[in-house]
């Protein structure tokens, strides 16, 4: 991809954060407020309604959110990102694939900030930092490019089929509710629990507490897998776009 | 006349849409068919057609937009870009990052953009306004940011769809007035336009598209009286 490209959807990316947070009175504030709002929901549900937290529920709750929120929001917005652009993509040329690429931009650009909040959060409460905090970065490149296939093969095949985008919401829903977001997925009975381990957004997330909340190194291999069908979803991704570049201007209609 | 190389050219060049006829089938349907014409540099092509003729989709095949499902196009290493005005814009950014944002989805690098600025801002009349969200704009003044930001595209050729002036009476002469200048200077343009004045002005051959294919290339007055005697 050439550099003008780069500085374009770069420049769509923060210019659509800048109306995004002017479009609020806290502006910028609702990046962090939303997820916070979001937690204090969660936690009220199963904390103090189904007494299901314990000491450390919290963090643990917070770091399941904020993983599951990166991934949720790009791959929802992503099954939008050609749709919505179709008054756009009908008056210039522009390679599609930069559609969802502006989406993941502007999703990863809030997590990172409210990660780094995170981990403020947990120094304050006195957690330690640990030398596993080292594969944090590696964590977040896995889990980068598992939203971008993800996101991406959503955003090339509902112009194609639009019927998609209605199973997906449940699609997201069901994988919310198993990914481990607000239970410890290794408490489950064996017998789904094998299942439930290949989940990638479970394998992710389940990495980010072992590192951050444990001190302990993650699970590579099975990083490593998830690393693997990123990037063959994200060729075949690659693909699909490449073929109907020229094509999704016509269909959105 | 045109003893160069076409810088494009298209051959039996149609597209079809897919319409949907019930759960699970789409039948085709040609909405251009069979268009052949070669497009010579520094010329000014007209193109004329009933509503539905495929004139639009023509433009957007010209300017890559969408590929051709028949036949073959061949660009000749150029630029080719369709004027829109304020494409991208979004509501909530300064009139300037609307310009930026607008201008790099035409085609325009950064920087030259952020060199144009001063003549974006004094062509369009905006003033201090240039700072305030595009959202705070009358329709108007949406409309002279629009077009200030798309005369400055550069490209080798340019495709118009009926837009020439816009805007009020005065912005629309003096747009009208930049457009022309642009079409008759050594630029190649393709114009699409009903106005039969525009185009004998600025036009030096016309083609005049059907659904059925292309009726009639040829000079500008043979083909609009035959245009008109077909009604």
């Amino acid at each position: 991809m050439n550099r003008f490209y780069w500085e374009l959807i770069w420049y769509k990316a923060t210019s659509e954060l800048k109306a995004e947070s002017s479009r609020s009175y806290l502006g910028f504030l609702w990046w962090i407020v939303e997820p916070a709002l979001y937690m204090v929901a969660f936690y009220i549900v199963f904390e103090l309604v189904f007494q299901r937290g314990g000491p450390g529920f919290i963090p643990f709750l917070l770091c399941g959110l904020i993983v599951w929120k990166w991934f949720g929001s790009v791959v929802s917005g992503g099954a939008n990102a050609i749709t919505s652009n179709s008054a756009l993509i009908r008056q210039v040329y522009l390679p599609k694939y930069l559609l969802p690429v502006s989406i993941l931009f502007n999703g990863t650009i809030k997590f990172l900030i409210v990660m780094c909040l995170f981990v403020l959060f947990l120094l304050l409460n006195g957690v330690v930092p640990a030398l596993a905090w080292l594969s944090l970065p590696l964590v977040i490149i896995i889990q980068f490019l598992f939203i971008a296939c993800i996101a991406g093969f959503v955003a090339s095949v509902v112009p194609l089929l639009p019927d998609i985008k209605l199973i997906l919401d449940n699609v997201l829903m069901l994988l919310f509710f198993i990914s481990g977001v607000f239970f410890d997925i290794s408490l489950v009975p064996e017998n789904v629990k094998a299942y439930l381990a290949l989940n990638p957004m479970a394998v992710i997330i389940e990495s980010y507490r072992v590192i951050l909340i444990n001190g302990n190194w993650p699970n590579f291999i099975m990083l490593g897998l998830v690393l693997f069908l990123s990037i063959l979803l994200l060729y075949v991704t690659y693909h699909i776009f490449k073929h109907y570049d020229r094509v999704y201007p016509k269909i959105l209609i | 006349m045109y003893n160069s190389e076409p810088i494009i050219s298209l051959k039996n060049v149609g597209v079809s849409y897919r319409r949907r006829a019930g759960v699970l089938r789409w039948n085709k349907y040609w909405a251009l068919n069979d268009i052949t014409f070669d497009l010579y540099k520094g010329e000014t092509l007209g193109i004329i057609g009933r509503n539905g003729a495929g004139k639009s989709t023509l433009l957007q095949v010209l300017a890559g937009i969408i590929s051709p499902d028949k036949g073959v196009i061949t660009h000749n290493e150029s630029t080719v870009s369709l004027l829109s005005l304020q494409v991208g814009f979004l509501p909530h950014i300064t009139g300037r990052e609307n310009a930026i944002l607008s201008g790099m989805l035409l085609g325009i690098n950064k920087s030259e953009i952020e060199k144009a600025m001063p003549k974006i801002i004094e062509f369009s009349g905006l003033g201090e306004f240039i700072d305030q969200p595009v959202n705070s704009y009358s329709t108007g003044m949406r409309a002279r940011l629009g077009f200030s930001v798309a005369n400055q595209m550069d490209p080798d050729v340019i495709l118009v769809d009926e837009v020439l002036g816009v805007g009020d009476v005065e912005f629309k002469k003096k747009s009208a007035a930049a457009m022309r200048e642009k079409i008759s200077s050594n630029k190649t343009v393709v114009i699409v336009s009903h106005d039969e004045k525009t185009l004998k002005d600025l036009c030096d051959r016309i083609l005049w598209v059907d659904r059925k294919g292309m009726c009639v290339e040829g000079g500008i007055d043979d083909v609009l009286i035959s245009y008109n005697q077909s009604y």
